[in-house]
């Protein structure tokens, strides 16, 4: 019973991902250091400290990294927060 | 300087010596000018106020409209925060303690990132590592950008230990 329910969730989820596909991406920035953008992103989106520090260190090894998608509101929400953090951010339409 | 834990729970203890103590409020108060005083098209702002959506001009006006001044206000009232907390009166030399719940503390810090991005685009650091041409004119200002960077992670070594 609790596998369907999964299952459907996973569903629902990867839809709304498709219909709204934005993107929240964080470029790389010689300033700041590499704990500080780890614990940001652990303290602001609630990503565990490997998914954060995995983030992190795809900002600071490929230049950026998308750090969340959904729908175009939520996704500048996400940028302002993190200029107030300030770390460098941009919205962009997912390429599909 | 000294950053540690507080004895009765979370947050972070920091204490200055009153020189350390005036430089910080001293930038803290720079920080705040340029944020209120800056041009519109003064790089640090640029650094501060980043543009998010590069590709799209008018997007881009639409967003810095809604987002710009709460993100002013939110970083001069950090900036306003840590200069009152460091602010010694002339001539008196004794050590500053501040003792910062969690909350207050990434005052500190979201202020620590805004004050190295400015000195950052003041000095010219493009890459890690790399030398600025002109060093002797941006000694004072590069050895500002490190002390920030020390006092920043030493704070975070204190919210947030890794287990290794």
């Amino acid at each position: 019973m609790s596998a369907t329910l999964e299952q459907h969730d996973t569903e629902t989820t990867t839809s709304v991902v498709a219909e709204e596909p934005w993107r929240t991406i964080v470029w790389d920035d010689p300033v700041n250091l590499m704990t500080y953008v780890s614990y940001v992103f652990r303290t602001y989106f609630g990503y565990p400290r490997e998914e954060a520090e995995r983030l992190m260190l795809r900002v600071h090894n490929e230049g950026r990294a998308v750090v969340a998608t959904g729908n175009r509101e939520a996704m500048e929400r996400h940028v302002q927060a993190m200029h107030g953090y300030g770390l460098q951010a941009t919205v962009s339409r997912a390429e599909s | 300087m000294i950053v540690a834990g507080r004895s009765g729970g979370e947050g972070v203890r920091i204490v200055l010596e009153a020189e350390e103590a005036m430089l910080l409020s001293e930038l803290a108060d720079q920080v705040d000018s340029v944020l209120l005083l800056g041009e519109a098209d003064d790089p640090a702002l640029g650094r501060l106020l980043p543009n998010a959506y590069p590709d799209d001009a008018s997007s881009s006006r639409e967003f810095a409209r809604y987002t710009r001044d709460s993100l002013v206000d939110g970083k001069r009232q950090a900036a306003q925060r840590v200069r009152d907390a460091t602010a010694v009166e002339d001539g008196d030399d004794t050590v500053v303690q501040i003792e910062l719940e969690q909350s207050e503390a990434w005052g500190w810090l979201t202020f620590l990132t805004d004050l190295r991005l400015i000195l950052a685009e003041r000095v010219g650091i493009i890459e890690e590592g790399e030398d600025a041409a002109d060093e002797t004119r941006d000694d004072y200002l590069r050895a500002a950008y490190e002390w920030a960077g020390f006092v920043q992670g030493s704070m975070l070594e204190v919210l947030d230990p890794t287990d290794s």
